[in-house]
């Protein structure tokens, strides 16, 4: 299946998440993702996304089954694991106190790279969008999208096999959603495999290679974006939805 | 990396509201105190000093030993005890010695100027107790689920950090910016008191160290425990309602209750009972002694001072018979007072100690020479200064002192003697505790406080590897 | 409208976390402190009972009228369950005789020092210390709080005025804490009643305006945190604001203020005004034995000629001359004493009026020192007790001189003759137990409602005033309020 210079970044093995109250969050889910991949997986509230995103970070622990990346398993090595992977959350918060150079030279530093310049945290910056003006200015000043360009560009500057995005795209406007979409882009081609989450039917067509739509910890449906291009995909998500008699919901938490 | 991490927690303390005013509070608070201190201490040594005087002038112009009955002794004020001042406005300190009898102190300085017992002092301990334990609360309360609510943290822990390194990072950061930050207060608070005229010995100078390192432990302490809290609660508004409870109950609450249920638990006759047993039981021996008196038979000698020296040996023998059987009795009911007492103390402040307050309280005011003991020093060392007194007047006089005697002053027409100088009277110095005795006295406080001090950052360990950073 | 808007404040409050913490520490501690104060109150009556009984039994063995002594003690109020106030502080009993002058001594802290390690807690405390930060805890955030919740938007966004929206929250708050204040307060008023503590309707007059007292300052503090709330856009900043403003006015400011005029009005200690006391009486007590010697040698002198017996109305005489001597040399160290304890008394009572003065900018200063004279357990329990003392002294001296006129002399003393011919002859009087249950006895000062309430409407207006001023505050200041 795999092309010669492909390999398995991230891969979800049986991966299942059983709550202490009895709720199934997540159900022998299995998924690979390869470098020079966008995937994203849709669903609403509740789905499992986010439980899956924080198996990956180790915030949680399987039930039973593996999330693996780069062959390594979060929960055993959870370390190693988080050395190959940027994390985007949805609402990007940094230190408020801090400003954004000061909050990337610290999760750089955090993230194991000791020796970036000055230069090149501002050239990552300007590369988020983010104009030379604000550089020095107090993260607490900062909008929701400014605050998510932060983000992107820690995630960059980790540089990282894998980043893994929750919900990057709710709560920006459309300029900076386009923007977004683009960089996803650049980010695949310099050979990063990217797990998205995300309720926004449009943005994940126009990104992602794989779609994956998501109920009840379970994938309906996993197909290549290219195979979908002719079908109406939200036609296709109402119709999963429906079929499980669930009311689909698209709002942002 | 934990550089990377001590470096943030240093920065962002720093760069936050909170710290700046926190810090200021407390420096101002901490010099308040100490030239409070200052002053207190200078005021109290001008009216000692001048209660001494007095009262030295009061032998003046006397011309025969005999007629000096009693002294005046004063507990002299120590500079450490205007900081810390545990019980030393709570006791008498002025004693009236007489050769023979009970020693009894008064003057308490709030009994005698109760104006400072409605609110009290500001002194060091209580700014330790109340403001720093506070002030560690608002600093650590939200350390872990601030960063939460905020939402750094689930980034922070995205990277391939351990937590405890994370964990450890906050603690050096925290700890370190905040002590240099108290030391920095507390130093420069201390540079007030030479300033001020209020020198210490070397050896008070270790004191006042030891007590800022006690501050310092609780402070630490309290750190650590919000800390704690904060890497056990998800909302930093529970955080710190259950650290205000915590404070509330630890300062304020089981401290308090520890020594009142002391109190019920043994049964320490009170002063007053004492003093009527005793006043019943001299009452009685005085009957016995004017009977015996009334027995005597002069011996038959037509030489008067022969007769007058008889006389005054029976009545020196029964008198010194009555003051022992006396000082017995007495001995006897103070000794089983001062068992209870003990016996009372050590179960309260056993109960006490749960809470740090206690220990910090305990130690501070041991190390100042202000603790509970205070009272039996003074007492005791008055004591030793009666036998003095009563040496001495013997000496002069030639005669028991204190006892019965008969005088008769004949005029003979020999020359008048010359007044008699009162500065011979032995003067009473007041010996505080040796450093290495308030040391070790001190020992299982320290040893509590850094107990405390473990279990609150090795919970705050567990808690936190356990924490949902969701 | 503001019916909706108290509704709303109330409805969110007792459903919140803080409502029911507040609820169980104030019951805990309020019910603990009283049951703590009625076992103190308790027994320190049967304390008073067993030394008072004692002090009868020890009259009735004295022998002389020249040696009784009586010691008085002073009465425990039952209002120390919710003030203990100086009750601890002050002295408890004055030896009543004529050789020496009232003076109240050991109170229960310096007899037994453990006890002022930690202090006592009581209701006065509790309310000052605890009340006064869980409303500062309810109402922090009450305005700035809802702004980041995001509601205060879409209230405005209806047609509510600014001045609506602030009364009601004020109110809201105020009944939200009322609640788990005002239960508590009564349960422990109705142990009280429980554990039969006799008051006087007098007292339960106090109490009650003590409680009052205690809810007017309890709501400065709520007014205050919702003052602060609108003051600052951020409920950390106004959070923090407040805690440093409770430290400084409830914690700082009142010790300060009795401490800066200790400073200002410098006033001689007791030791010291004791030390010129016991000089001045020495010197004349010296003056007094040389007068004494002198008439003795000229007695001795007169007589070697004459009787050589001496008899006993010489001897009698001559102790009435010595009598009298001895008490004009005793009225004029008292006298001396006298002026010089008011001297004293006086500028302690400048200084103690400063203090209390400069203190008064706290409203914790305040509360407490009109807590402490309903209690009757305030500086008042001191300076009455011991004026008190001193006309029962006089009363009482007189009796005794009385009462050893008529006796003569004789009994209880030794009397020593000294013959060179019959040698020495020592006479000790007969032991005849002395009758004295007919002594004046003491009543214990009560000082009248009417006489503190003077002061106490003084203090009841000052919180009032701070009320009210920062009512009007976090009225300004939130009509000048950022919506956004």
């Amino acid at each position: 299946m795999l092309e010669n210079n492909k390999q398995v970044i991230l891969e979800a093995i049986n991966l299942t998440k059983k709550y202490d109250d009895g709720v199934v969050a997540l159900d022998n889910l299995n998924f690979q993702i390869c470098n020079n991949e966008i995937f994203a997986m849709l669903g609403g509230n509740g789905a499992g996304k986010t439980t899956t995103i924080n198996i990956f970070l180790n915030l949680l622990e399987p039930t039973s089954g593996d999330a693996k990346v780069c062959g390594v398993s979060s929960h055993i090595e959870p370390l190693t694991v988080k050395q190959n992977l940027a994390y985007v959350s949805e609402n990007v918060m940094l230190y408020p106190n801090f400003t954004a150079l000061q909050n990337l030279d610290f999760f750089t530093q955090l993230g194991g790279r000791l020796d970036v310049s000055k230069d090149e945290y501002r050239e990552v910056l300007m590369r988020v969008g983010l104009a030379e003006q604000v550089h020095n200015k107090k993260l607490k000043s900062f909008s929701k999208g400014m605050r998510q360009k932060c983000g992107i560009a820690i995630a960059i500057l980790k540089d990282t096999k894998a980043i893994l995005f929750d919900e990057p795209t709710s709560g920006l406007d459309p300029k900076a959603g386009y923007e977004f979409i683009r960089l996803l882009n650049d980010l695949k081609d310099e050979g990063k495999a990217v797990l998205m989450s995300t309720h926004d039917i449009f943005r994940a067509k126009e990104a992602a290679d794989t779609i994956a739509i998501m109920n009840e910890g379970k994938f309906l449906m996993k197909e290549k974006a290219s195979t979908l291009f002719d079908k109406d995909l939200e036609s296709l998500y109402m119709q999963y939805m429906a079929v499980h008699g669930l009311k689909p919901t698209t709002e942002g938490v | 990396m934990l550089k990377t991490l001590v470096e943030k927690e240093i920065r962002e303390i720093l760069s936050s509201t909170k710290f700046i005013y926190t810090f200021i509070v407390c420096l101002v608070l901490i010099l308040l105190s100490f030239y409070s201190g200052a002053v207190n201490y200078k005021l109290n040594v001008t009216h000692w000093e001048a209660a001494n005087a007095e009262n030295l002038r009061s032998f003046e112009g006397i011309k025969e030993w005999y007629r000096v009955t009693e002294n005046r002794i004063f507990l002299p004020p120590q500079p450490l005890a205007t900081l810390v001042s545990g019980v030393s406005n709570d006791i008498g300190r002025t004693a009236n010695i007489e050769p023979s009898g009970e020693i009894v102190a008064d003057d308490s300085r709030y009994n005698e100027e109760p104006a400072y017992a409605y609110f009290r002092f500001i002194d060091l301990e209580f700014i330790f107790l109340v403001v720093l334990a506070l002030f560690a609360i608002m600093l650590g309360y939200d350390a872990i689920c601030g960063e939460k609510e905020k939402g750094p943290l689930k980034l922070c822990l995205s990277n391939a950090i351990p937590r405890t390194k994370f964990l450890l990072g906050k603690f050096i950061g925290s700890f370190a910016v905040l002590s240099v930050s108290l030391i920095v207060s507390i130093g420069l608070g201390s540079l007030l008191l030479p300033m001020l005229g209020v020198f210490l010995s070397s050896e008070e100078w270790l004191r006042l160290a030891l007590i800022v390192l006690a501050g310092l432990l609780y402070f630490g302490l309290f750190l650590a425990m919000s800390i704690m809290v904060s890497s056990m609660a998800q909302r930093t508004a529970t955080s710190f309602l259950i650290l205000l409870i915590i404070w509330i109950g630890s300062t304020l609450i089981l401290p308090r209750v520890a020594v009142l249920l002391s109190g019920r638990a043994v049964d320490v006759p009170t002063v007053d009972e004492l003093g009527y047993q005793k006043a019943m039981y001299g009452t009685e021996q005085w009957k016995e002694f004017m009977n015996t008196l009334g027995n005597y038979e002069a011996i038959d000698n037509d030489n008067m001072e022969e007769v007058m020296a008889n006389f005054n040996k029976f009545m020196d023998s029964i008198s010194i018979a009555r003051e022992d059987k006396m000082n017995l009795y007495r001995s006897r009911l103070n000794e089983q007072r001062y068992n209870a007492e003990l016996e009372r103390s050590q179960i309260a402040f056993a109960l006490a100690r749960i809470s740090p307050s206690a220990s910090l309280s305990l130690a501070t005011s041991t190390l100042a020479g202000t603790s509970p003991n205070l009272k039996d020093k003074f007492y005791q060392q008055a004591k030793n200064y009666q036998t003095s007194l009563k040496e001495f007047l013997s000496g002069k006089t030639g005669m028991n002192v204190g006892g019965g005697m008969m005088i008769i002053e004949l005029d003979d027409g020999s020359p008048e003697k010359d007044p008699i100088d009162p500065s011979e009277i032995p003067q009473f110095v007041y010996e505080t505790e040796s450093l290495s005795t308030s040391v070790k006295d001190t020992l299982p406080d320290f040893a509590l406080l850094i107990l405390f001090n473990c279990i609150f950052i090795s919970g705050a360990f567990i808690s936190f590897n356990r924490y949902d950073a969701r | 409208m503001l019916n909706i808007l108290i509704q709303k404040e109330l409805k969110s409050i007792i459903v919140s976390n803080k409502f029911i913490v507040t609820f169980v520490i104030c019951s805990i501690l309020l019910i603990m402190s009283v049951l703590i104060g009625i076992n103190e109150y308790k027994q320190a009556v049967t304390q008073y009972e067993t030394v008072h009984q004692m002090a009868d039994e020890r009259i009735q063995q004295v022998s002389s009228w020249h040696s009784v002594s009586y010691r008085e003690h002073r009465k425990p109020s039952p209002l120390m369950i919710f003030t203990s106030g100086l009750s601890y502080d002050i002295g408890r009993w004055s030896d009543i005789n004529s050789r020496s002058t009232v003076k109240l001594k050991n109170s229960i802290y310096s007899d037994d020092p453990i006890f002022a390690v930690f202090r006592i807690i009581d209701f006065t405390f509790i309310v000052q210390i605890i009340f006064s930060l869980l409303a500062i805890l309810f109402t922090f955030d009450a305005v700035n709080g809802e702004k980041e919740q995001g509601t205060l938007r879409l209230i405005f966004s209806n047609a509510v005025p600014r001045t609506k929206y602030i009364l009601a929250k004020c109110i809201g708050t105020w009944l939200g804490l009322l609640i788990p204040i005002l239960i508590p307060i009564l349960l422990s008023v109705l142990i009280v009643m429980l554990f039969q503590i006799q008051f006087s309707s007098q007292e339960w007059i106090r109490l009650a305006i003590l409680i009052f007292i205690s809810i007017l300052y309890t709501s400065i503090f709520v007014v205050f945190g919702v003052f602060m709330s609108t003051m600052s856009r951020s409920s950390n900043v106004s959070f923090l604001l407040s805690l440093v403003f409770w430290i400084t006015f409830v914690l700082i400011l009142p010790r300060g203020g009795v401490m800066a005029s200790g400073n200002i009005v410098s006033v001689p200690r007791i030791a010291e005004v004791e030390g010129l006391k016991v000089s001045y009486a020495k010197n004349k007590w010296e003056e007094y034995y040389k007068n004494m010697n002198d008439i003795f040698a000229d007695s001795r002198n007169n007589n070697t000629e004459e009787d050589e017996d001496i008899s006993d109305d010489m001897m009698w005489a001559n102790m009435k001359a010595q009598d009298s001597l001895r008490k004009e040399v005793t009225r004029d160290i008292e006298g001396n004493e006298a002026t010089l304890l008011e001297d004293w008394e006086n500028k302690r009572k400048a200084q103690q009026h400063l203090g209390f003065m400069l203190s008064r900018i706290s409203p914790a200063a305040v509360f407490q020192l009109a807590a402490m004279s309903l209690s009757y357990t305030d500086i008042d329990l001191k300076s009455s007790y011991e004026s008190a003392l001193r006309n029962y002294r006089i009363e009482f001296n007189k009796y005794i001189d009385k009462k050893s006129e008529n006796a003569g002399p004789g009994a209880g003393s030794i009397m020593i003759t000294m013959d060179s011919d019959k040698g020495m002859d020592l006479k000790v009087g007969r032991d005849n137990a002395i009758d004295v249950s007919d002594r004046p006895k003491f009543t214990h000062p009560k000082v009248q409602l009417g006489k503190i309430l003077p002061d106490v409407l003084i203090n009841i207006s000052i919180l009032l005033l701070m009320f009210t001023s920062l009512l009007g505050g976090a009225y300004y200041s939130f009509l000048k309020f950022d919506l956004r």
